[in-house]
């Protein structure tokens, strides 16, 4: 794990919210003991990925890739066993990840550089798109969470200077 | 018994906020998914109380759309429904006329509670207790 303050600062509170989201308020169990977070050249997208950017301060774009059974149970809870229409299952499949990413990023996202604001930026659906990879200075950061209903995938891709730890922030 | 209207664009969240306030005995009149339907809709269905109202929506957002409200009825209480992140955003709505804010995650108890502060004779007795 090639982790510094910064990694942890960002990345670490989103894995930890979506820890406890899965397991407190959906009631699903998280089968990983520790949820580690790798630095990595490529990531695989899941078919089912939401998107969201940061802005302000820190400008990096985070991903949630959701495994398709996960998805059924998160809506199950989510509408309290109420039977989704048919037509209606899509969008509410949808709704269900975007909003899940866009309430988890906003409850854990915490500014390392200090009390100002970061803001985020509505989620984004990503169709068709398989992978991204590591390109001159930017960095990509993954993280699998693993259920019972199949895996969540946490990703962050920013600029690398962003993760060197003795960067002066306050200088920028 | 209150008369709401949800406006969000995430379906899912019409749909638990609209069975959260029935279950709690007031009744959803109208939905709308846009700022421009919200607008829309508070000028055919007067007798409306209060809107839960999504910051971020495509069309027209909560902000305008709390302020355009607030100039055609003045009675209404909106309450944005937020997450972290949109501070400013949130602030914004505000000063445009809104009465409070919920987090995300929603819950019935959140919505409850925001209720018996903006409509005491609404409270529930635990809230009374903590008023």
């Amino acid at each position: 794990m090639k982790n510094n303050k910064f990694t942890h600062s960002l990345l670490e509170p989103i894995v930890n919210r979506t820890v406890t989201f899965l397991q407190e308020d959906m009631i699903i169990d998280v089968l990983n003991k520790t949820v580690d977070i790798d630095e990595v050249n490529d990531a695989i997208l899941k078919d089912n990925t939401v998107m969201i950017g940061t802005g302000g301060d820190i400008q990096v774009i985070l991903t949630f890739g959701y495994d398709q059974r996960l998805i059924e149970k998160l809506v199950y809870v989510f509408m309290d066993g109420e039977i989704v229409d048919e037509d209606e299952k899509e969008e509410i499949e949808q709704s269900v990840c975007c909003e899940i990413a866009n309430t988890i990023i906003g409850n854990s996202i915490k500014n390392p550089m200090g009390e100002s604001l970061i803001s985020i930026t509505p989620p984004i659906l990503i169709k068709a798109a398989k992978s991204f990879t590591k390109y001159k200075n930017s960095t990509i950061l993954v993280s699998v969470i693993k259920t019972n209903f199949g895996d969540l995938h946490l990703s962050a891709v920013g600029p690398k200077e962003l993760f060197v730890d003795k960067l002066d922030f306050k200088e920028l | 018994m209150l008369k709401v209207m949800v406006v969000d664009d995430a379906l899912v969240i019409r749909k638990n906020l609209t069975r959260f306030f029935t279950s709690l005995g007031h009744e959803v009149v109208a939905e709308a998914g846009t700022g421009v339907e919200a607008i829309s809709k508070i000028q055919e269905i007067k007798d409306i109380d209060l809107i839960t109202m999504d910051v971020t929506m495509p069309e027209m957002d909560g902000i305008e759309a709390t302020k355009q409200i607030c100039e055609l009825n003045k009675d209404v209480k909106i309450v944005m429904i937020t997450s972290h992140g949109q501070e400013e955003l949130v602030s914004k709505a505000l000063k445009a006329g809104a009465k409070n804010f919920v987090l995300k995650p929603i819950t019935q108890e959140k919505v409850e509670q925001t209720i018996g502060v903006l409509f005491p004779e609404f409270a529930s007795k635990e809230d009374e207790d903590t008023l």
